[in-house]
C-alpha cells in the first residue's frame, strides 16, 4: 500500500524533503520504514504519528495512510 | 465549550471579545511574543511551522482534558505562522470563565502541554540565517 511520509523541522531538513509517497505493507513498524528510508536518521530523536496521533516505533502501521516524523516540538 | 483554533501567516489580531454567556465573570489573554534573545544569540526573528492537522486535534484534545479540572467557557486559541519578527507575539489565547482560577489554571496548563506534545517548530532568525 501507499503511505505519505512527512518530515518536519531538522527531520525535514535531515531527509531532504517534506512529504514522499512509499510503498509498504501493514506489518511494518515505523522503526522499520525509517530504517529503510532513511538508515541514518537516529529515531531516539523524536517522536512519530501516525494518522495524527502519537504512535509507538514498534508498532505495525496497519492501514494508516500517513506517518509524520516529529522532531522536539517548541511552539508558543 | 466553545474552540476555536487558528494558524495564521499574518499578525495577529485579536478578535472582538464577545462574551459566551451572561455566566462569564472573567476573560483572561496571553501573548507569547517573540523576545530578542534566543540562548543568549541575539534574534531578528522566529520562524514557525505546523502540522496542522495534527496539531488542531492535539490542541482540542488538550483543551477538552483540561476542562474537567479547569471548567471555562470558550477559547481563542491562534498561533502565527512563518517569520515572526522580535517584539511581534507568535500565540495569543483568549479563555472565559465564570471565575477568575479556572481561566488562569486553564491558560497556563494549555501552553505547558502545547509546549511538550503539539507539532510546532520555531527556528531562530538571524541576520540573514537561518538556524
Amino acid at each position: 500500500m501507499l503511505l505519505t511520509l512527512l518530515a518536519f523541522s531538522i527531520a525535514q531538513d535531515q531527509l531532504g524533503f517534506r512529504e514522499r509517497e512509499i510503498e509498504c505493507n501493514t506489518t511494518e513498524t515505523p522503526r522499520a520504514i525509517l530504517a529503510r528510508i532513511a538508515p541514518t536518521l537516529d529515531p531516539t530523536s523524536m517522536r512519530v504519528a501516525v494518522d495524527c496521533e502519537y504512535h509507538d516505533w514498534d508498532t505495525p502501521i496497519g492501514t494508516a495512510r500517513e506517518l509524520a516524523l516529529i522532531p522536539p516540538v517548541s511552539g508558543g | 465549550m466553545e474552540t476555536s483554533i487558528l494558524f495564521i501567516e499574518t499578525e495577529i489580531v485579536p478578535p472582538p471579545i464577545t462574551l459566551p454567556s451572561r455566566e462569564i465573570g472573567a476573560c483572561v489573554e496571553f501573548y507569547g511574543i517573540v523576545r530578542e534573545l534566543e540562548n543568549e544569540q541575539p534574534l531578528k526573528a522566529l520562524e514557525y511551522s505546523v502540522y496542522e492537522p495534527m496539531a488542531s486535534q492535539q490542541l482540542a484534545r488538550i483543551f477538552d482534558d483540561l476542562s474537567a479540572p479547569h471548567p471555562v467557557r470558550a477559547i481563542v486559541f491562534i498561533h502565527r505562522l512563518g517569520v515572526v519578527p522580535v517584539g511581534e507575539a507568535s500565540l495569543f489565547i483568549r479563555i472565559f470563565s465564570a471565575h477568575r482560577s479556572e481561566a488562569l489554571a486553564f491558560c497556563s496548563a494549555a501552553i505547558d502541554r502545547m509546549k511538550r506534545h503539539v507539532p510546532i517548530w520555531k527556528r531562530a532568525v538571524l541576520d540573514r540565517v537561518r538556524v
